[in-house]
């Protein structure tokens, strides 16, 4: 176990220096590599095997010698896979790193955190902080930045009425507002009043929420 | 809940605001820091939605296909080999030949026989719309399916039979049937030169669709001075 951190230390570091390389010719240069998101966003099979192949079993690896189990691993992946379709959908994610290193990366702090909550065991994860790259790290936010408003909104929505998740859901299946209106049966007025008061009960919950975090944190 | 603010967010957003009304909001955005904190959350939210909605059956068909696959990775230890019986192999050799026999009872001619449009030259030298020779290029290199929305561009501004013809047949190509029809129907009933070809590609719609007795009916009403009367013959022959 001993061997295999140490081996995931010397990578990271060898990856890092050859990232800042990478990282000094051409700063927001989009990586090859970027090949897989596009094929997450696809539902590619082909590319999703791939990722298995080449990339997964060190994430098993790292999962297991980490007090978790094979079926552990799987669902962290699984995570992961899904949260970079949602992220690359929302065309908010252009790798400027190796898929390797990021995708792997982001499993091992989810893992973490998911040890975090079972064990009041300390685990730092900020040590990564310290042998990555600037543009890497800073994809790696991102994401799960993107995940944890995914979440919020995710929550937020379920605790809207039935009413106005009914609403809203036709609201962004159906072409026109008219439409609408007919198919509930209701006056066209009354749907688009509707309308901006359900989106507006869902952004007052998100801003209280953001509110609150940023006054935690200062 | 300032149910106000809301429903002015939205109707700026919606573009439903004066000249005068968008002005001052945009003045109140920019002077009200928690007012246009509070309208970039609205936004957020509404991209959200589109985002939960508008994927919600590619998200799922992902999510199965990636369970499948992840499946499959995690439990390669249970290899599932099926061992086929001799007389397996017989019955599976007479399926064969009876779908054989099947498919060759109904000698039948088939829209590939005739398929061969023309290539488009409708840019000419010189010619500047970047539109226009792309949906050439587009068009005959048999990338039809990119070639459609150029010509749907080109036609709202610039309606010619020429133009219409050939959105016809790639339209016809991507077995996009009513839409083709349709435009085929419409030169049929012009006077325009491609009012033969487009009688003619009708029929070829009814052939792609199995539709023999239409496809005929079609033909027969095509003059003989057509040009490439040789082919309706050939059709016609072997529909009978």
């Amino acid at each position: 176990m001993l061997i295999v951190t140490l081996l995931c230390e010397i990578y990271l570091q060898l990856f890092s220096k050859l990232a800042t390389k990478s990282f000094f010719m051409g700063q927001t240069k989009i990586h090859p590599d970027q090949m897989y998101i596009e094929g997450l966003a696809a539902n590619d099979s082909a590319i999703i095997q791939t990722i298995y192949k080449k990339f997964v079993p060190k994430v098993v690896m790292f999962v297991m010698n980490n007090s978790g189990d094979k079926e552990h691993a799987q669902d962290v992946v699984q995570e992961i896979m899904i949260l970079l379709f949602n992220q690359a959908k929302a065309n908010t994610l252009q790798l400027t790193c190796p898929f390797d290193a990021y995708f792997f990366l982001l499993c091992k702090r989810k893992w973490l955190n998911e040890l975090k909550k079972t064990s009041n065991k300390g685990v730092t994860i900020n040590e990564d902080a310290l042998s990555m790259n600037e543009s890497a790290l800073k994809l790696i936010t991102n994401t799960e930045e993107f995940d944890e408003k995914q979440q919020l909104f995710d929550t937020m929505f379920l605790k809207l009425g039935d009413k106005c998740q009914e609403l809203l859901k036709l609201s962004f299946t159906t072409k026109t507002m008219e439409e609408v209106a007919a198919k509930l049966n209701v006056t066209y007025g009354y749907v688009r009043k509707k309308k901006s008061l359900c989106v507006g009960q869902l952004t007052q919950w998100i801003q209280e929420a953001k509110n609150f975090k940023s006054l935690k944190n200062n | 809940m300032n149910e106000e603010r809301y429903i002015l967010f939205d109707q700026y957003l919606q573009g439903e605001m004066t000249v005068e009304e968008r002005n001052s909001f945009e003045k109140q955005l920019s002077e009200d820091h928690e007012l246009s904190s509070e309208f970039e959350t609205f936004k957020e939210v509404q991209l959200r939605l589109t985002a939960k909605f508008e994927f919600e059956e590619e998200r799922e068909a992902f999510k199965a296909n990636l369970t499948a696959i992840s499946d499959k990775h995690f439990n390669t230890s249970t290899p599932k080999v099926v061992l086929m019986r001799p007389w397996y192999y017989a019955a599976a050799a007479s399926i064969i030949v009876l779908f054989g026999l099947f498919f060759f009872d109904y000698n039948n001619p088939t829209f590939a026989d005739y398929d061969n449009p023309e290539p488009a030259s409708f840019v000419e030298r010189g010619d500047t719309n970047a539109t226009l020779k792309e949906a050439q290029a587009a068009f005959n290199d048999g990338k039809y399916k990119e070639a459609i929305p150029l010509f749907e561009e080109i036609l709202k501004e610039n309606k010619t039979p020429e133009i219409q013809y050939f959105y016809g047949v790639a339209l016809l190509e991507e077995s996009k049937y009513p839409k083709a029809e349709a435009v085929f129907n419409e030169l049929k009933s012009g006077t325009s030169l491609y009012k033969e070809k487009a009688t003619w590609n009708l029929a070829l719609s009814k052939l792609k669709q199995k539709k023999y007795k239409e496809c005929k009916e079609i033909l027969q009403t095509i003059s003989q001075d057509y040009e490439n009367y040789d082919d309706i013959e050939r059709l016609l022959d072997e529909l009978d």
